[in-house]
Parts: C-alpha cells; sequence; structure tokens
C-alpha cells in the first residue's frame, strides 16, 4: 500500500511528453532511417498513448522516462518483425533486432546525440526552410500540427503541406541519419534555422502569448544541446547565438503589455528577465575565446548594450551605431541598412537617418518591405512630418501581409489623422 | 449505496489526435479525477480497453467470430461506481475532465439488483 501511494504521488516534469517526444523520435529513427521518420513519429505517439491510459489508471510510474523508453523500444522491434518483408531498407538487420536494440535506452549522452543528428537531419540543405524549420517543430520539439499553425498564424493545411514536403525531401535525398562530415556550413544551416525558429517565436503579438514563448524556449534548448555536445569543435557561434536568443529573451516580459507592443523605449526594465540576461552574457564572454566574429556575435553585443543600459535615454548609442558598421562588414543586406538607421538617427540625427533610406531605396527593392515603411514613417513622426509620415504609413500597410503588424500601423495612423 | 457501470464509448481512438501536451494535460486532469474517486471509495475500479477484441455470437447453432460493432463507436473503457443513485451517478460522470476534449461519450447504467438473491 505505501508504494501505491509513493507511486500516485509522483507528477511529470512541466512539457515532459513534449520533449520525451522529440528525444523518442530521435531514437527511433537510428534504427529505422531517415525515409521512415513518420513510422517512428506514429511508434512515439502510440506509446504516448499506451502511458496516458496506463498511467491514468495506475499513476505516474517512478521513472517515467524509462517506462517511455521501454514500451517505444517494444514497439519498434515489433514494427521491425512485422514489416521485414514489406520494407527492405532497413538501417539494420530486422532478424538481430533484439540484439541491434539493446543500446536504445543506454544513456542522456546516446539521447543528446541522437537529437543532435535529428537536427542536422531536419536543415538538411536540400530541404527549404519553412520545411525545415516546421520539421524541426514537429519532430524535435513534439509539437502538433494545429500548435505549429496557431504559432505561425497560419493554417492547418499549409503546416501539413509543409511537413508533407520536407519528408518527402527526406525520402528522396536519402539523407542518413548521421553528423554530417562537413560539419561547418551544416551547423550554420542548423544555426540560420533555429534563429528562425526563435524569431518566429519573438516576433511581438497579442495572440498565443504562451505557445510562442514555448518556440523561444525551445530554440534556446535545442541550442544548448549544440552548445554542450563534443562532436562540435568550433562553438563560437553556437554560444554568440545562445547569447543573442538569451539577450532577446530576457526582455519578452516587458515587450506585451495588456496585449499591445511595448516599445523599447516605454518597456519597465524591471521585468527585464535578470537571470537570461546574465547566462547571455556569460555565453557573449566565450564567444571571445575564439578568433572569429560572426553575425550572432555582433547582434548578441547589440542587444547587450541594451540589457545593460540603466535607461532608454542613456543606450550607448555611439557602441550600437560602430556595431552594425561592423556588422555592414560581414553582411552587407538591406535590412541591416535599415536597422542601423535606428542608432544613426539617435547619434547623428533624424534628418541623417531619412537620407540614409531614401538613398537605400534608389540602391535595393528594399521599398517592399513594411519595415523601411514603418521605420521611414516613425522617423517623420518625430519630425513632426505628418504628411510624409502618413504616405510612409499607408504604404507599410499595403506591404505588410501579416494582420498582427497591420494592425499597430493602423492604430499609428489613426493618431495621425486628425478627427472631423 | 447503489452500483453503477460507466460504459467510456468513442470513435476509434479520439486521443490520437491530440498533441504530446496536450496528452499529458489528459493523464494530469483524468488521473486526478479517477484517483479522487477512488480516494472517496466512490471509484470500485476503472479501466481502459484494447482497441482490438472479439464479439462472439450464437448463430445456427454455433458460436463464431462478429461481425465486429457495425457502428464505428466502441467501448474504450469503463468506470464500476458507487452512488446514492442515478442522479448522483451521472453528476459524478458529468465531472469526468475528458468531456473538455469533446469526444467521448459515456453511457451510466445502474447494476441491476435482484431482491432475494443477491
Amino acid at each position: 500500500m505505501k508504494n501505491q501511494e509513493d507511486n500516485n504521488a509522483n507528477v511529470l516534469t512541466e512539457h515532459f511528453f513534449r520533449n520525451e517526444y522529440g528525444k523518442l523520435v530521435s531514437v527511433v529513427t537510428r534504427y529505422l532511417g531517415t525515409h521512415h521518420v513518420e513510422t517512428a513519429e506514429d511508434i512515439v505517439q502510440e506509446t504516448l498513448l499506451k502511458a496516458v491510459d496506463h498511467w491514468q489508471q495506475n499513476g505516474i510510474p517512478k521513472n517515467p522516462q524509462a517506462w517511455l523508453y521501454t514500451t517505444a523500444k517494444n514497439h519498434t522491434l515489433n514494427i521491425l518483425k512485422r514489416k521485414k518483408h514489406q520494407i527492405s531498407k532497413w538501417p539494420i538487420n530486422p532478424e538481430q533486432a533484439d540484439n541491434e536494440l539493446k543500446e536504445f535506452t543506454t544513456s542522456d549522452d546516446v539521447i543528446d546525440d541522437e537529437q543532435l543528428k535529428m537536427m542536422f537531419v531536419c536543415c538538411h540543405p536540400s530541404i527549404s526552410e519553412n520545411s525545415q524549420v516546421t520539421l524541426i517543430l514537429k519532430i524535435l520539439c513534439g509539437f502538433s500540427i494545429t500548435e505549429i499553425a496557431n504559432a505561425f498564424f497560419t493554417t492547418t493545411e499549409t503546416i501539413n503541406k509543409r511537413l508533407v514536403r520536407g519528408r518527402k525531401q527526406l525520402k528522396d535525398a536519402k539523407i542518413t541519419f548521421s553528423i554530417p562530415k562537413d560539419i561547418g556550413n551544416s551547423l550554420d544551416i542548423v544555426l540560420k534555422t533555429i534563429y528562425l525558429l526563435f524569431n518566429e517565436g519573438y516576433s511581438p503579438s497579442q495572440q498565443n502569448k504562451i505557445i510562442r514563448k514555448d518556440l523561444c524556449l525551445e530554440a534556446i534548448r535545442l541550442v544548448e544541446l549544440l552548445a554542450h555536445n563534443p562532436a562540435i569543435k568550433q562553438k563560437s557561434k553556437v554560444h554568440a547565438l545562445l547569447a543573442l536568443m538569451y539577450l532577446n529573451a530576457a526582455r519578452f516580459e516587458a515587450r506585451i503589455k495588456n496585449g499591445i507592443l511595448v516599445e523599447m523605449h516605454k518597456q519597465d526594465r524591471k521585468l527585464w528577465n535578470l537571470s537570461l540576461m546574465n547566462t547571455g552574457i556569460r555565453y557573449l564572454n566565450q564567444t571571445t575565446k575564439e578568433d572569429s566574429v560572426s553575425e550572432y556575435q555582433i547582434l548578441a553585443t547589440i542587444s547587450g548594450y541594451y540589457c545593460v543600459s540603466p535607461s532608454f535615454k542613456k543606450t550607448n548609442w555611439k557602441a550600437i551605431l560602430h556595431l552594425y558598421d561592423h556588422l555592414l562588414t560581414l553582411q552587407d543586406t538591406p535590412l541591416i541598412r535599415l536597422n542601423r538607421c535606428i542608432p544613426l538617427a539617435k547619434v547623428e540625427g533624424n534628418t541623417k537617418a531619412i537620407t540614409e533610406l531614401i538613398n537605400l531605396n534608389h540602391n535595393s527593392d528594399i521599398e517592399n518591405h513594411y519595415l523601411y515603411h514603418a521605420t521611414l514613417s516613425e522617423l517623420y513622426i518625430q519630425e513632426k512630418n505628418n504628411n510624409d509620415a502618413r504616405e510612409h504609413l499607408l504604404k507599410a500597410i499595403k506591404h505588410c501581409s501579416n494582420n498582427r503588424d497591420i494592425h499597430q500601423l493602423e492604430k499609428k495612423l489613426k493618431k495621425l489623422v486628425p478627427i472631423h | 449505496m447503489k452500483e453503477f457501470m460507466l460504459f467510456i464509448r468513442s470513435e476509434e481512438e479520439p486521443k490520437a489526435n491530440l498533441s504530446p501536451e496536450q496528452l499529458q494535460q489528459h493523464i494530469e486532469k483524468v488521473g486526478g479525477y479517477i484517483k479522487g474517486l477512488m480516494e472517496k471509495g466512490q471509484m470500485k475500479s476503472a479501466q481502459p480497453l484494447e482497441m482490438d477484441g472479439k464479439i462472439l455470437s450464437y448463430k445456427n447453432g454455433k458460436i463464431i467470430d462478429g461481425p465486429y460493432n457495425e457502428t464505428k463507436e466502441i467501448i474504450s473503457g469503463y468506470y464500476h461506481l458507487l452512488a446514492k443513485d442515478l442522479d448522483e451517478a451521472i453528476a459524478i460522470a458529468k465531472q469526468d475532465p475528458r468531456f473538455e476534449e469533446g469526444i467521448w461519450r459515456v453511457e451510466v447504467r445502474p447494476v441491476k439488483v435482484v431482491e432475494g438473491i443477491n
């Protein structure tokens, strides 16, 4: 009786099922191969369903993780034996499956390695960026199609299409389940995809705040896996991306108040998360160990300047402008030039920034980007030039495809138009 | 106290389309509900049923397998309850958090008591 009471007292850690889903799919895929990743997902979903039935009657077992792995292992063995004649190219010999699957539940290190392989598989260069992000969220992070669609403000059909295309590519390109030999280039893609995922969660909106914060935390979890894995030798970029994500995530809670986006100069800095900030700074310090500079490192340093400033007014705009100049030497894109105009306006005045933006327009197709017009309109508002501000707000609305941002822009426009 | 059988009915497996996060919430909510009733002595037993099995029927002098349920709906689990009367049993059944998922049907049936024999 005592024992049973103990059992019933066990509780699951937060997001236990979601986290274990990604780990289990990775471990099972090792035995089935990437072309059977969907079968691996089915096996894991079945395993979780079994756990639900069993645990809700009998309580949570002492070691829920071990329970899941044993169940998933047996299920995998059954599939291998049942389908051995149907499918020829298993990575292991189904006849010796019992023996081969001995290592199924070895250790956290093995589980981390398998997740790492899955990360590289999902980010294979032959897969489109959209599908890469979706595969990561579905397979490695354990989000459902509906949850991903909610986070991305899109339909389940769209997400499903991206998944189908991604999985098809895994088959067609015969991608092996392993860490690639040319790790540098592949690592760059993995980092870029995870950064996209983070930005999707970080993009300001009053909707689905909880799930979007989860996206950010998942992005951090995945990059932490990369940071702790010995297979990756050059960690400077990994640490830089972690620093950037921690420093940005530190300001997550302060960015939205009563469902409305709060611009940085109006944020309550007491809501900034000091512990995330410190972790970010710690990772930023580690990036100086290697003799290389990355985009993430500069962006993280910029974010760091924002974080350590006692107020918006006291922000070190000169240093930030200098960092943007440095960033331009690595990557000269219209979007970076656009962002550079914000510290430029602070250091050299709005007029100078407006001139820069107009020149930028002549040399690129940036005028199709709503942020270009949104930034210009903000500068015009500060210069009390309401006519030009209005013109660019209207253009921003025209080029914006996202309802949440259109809503913000329309609110600004209303303030400009005098009420008759 | 009277005994009641609650048959949990569903089409196929309603939980199959839940996300891992929702499955965890299902365990926590439904598990907590069952545990609470057990502790109060109102639940004698509760078990899920496997999706496979056989229906046996007697036809032309012999016992045959199936046909399986003609409808897609099957019994996916049961509760054995103790309650004062049917109203109380129904009230208990209505508290089952699985209804929040909206895809379950629960049949509440009093266990028949025949005077003088039981």
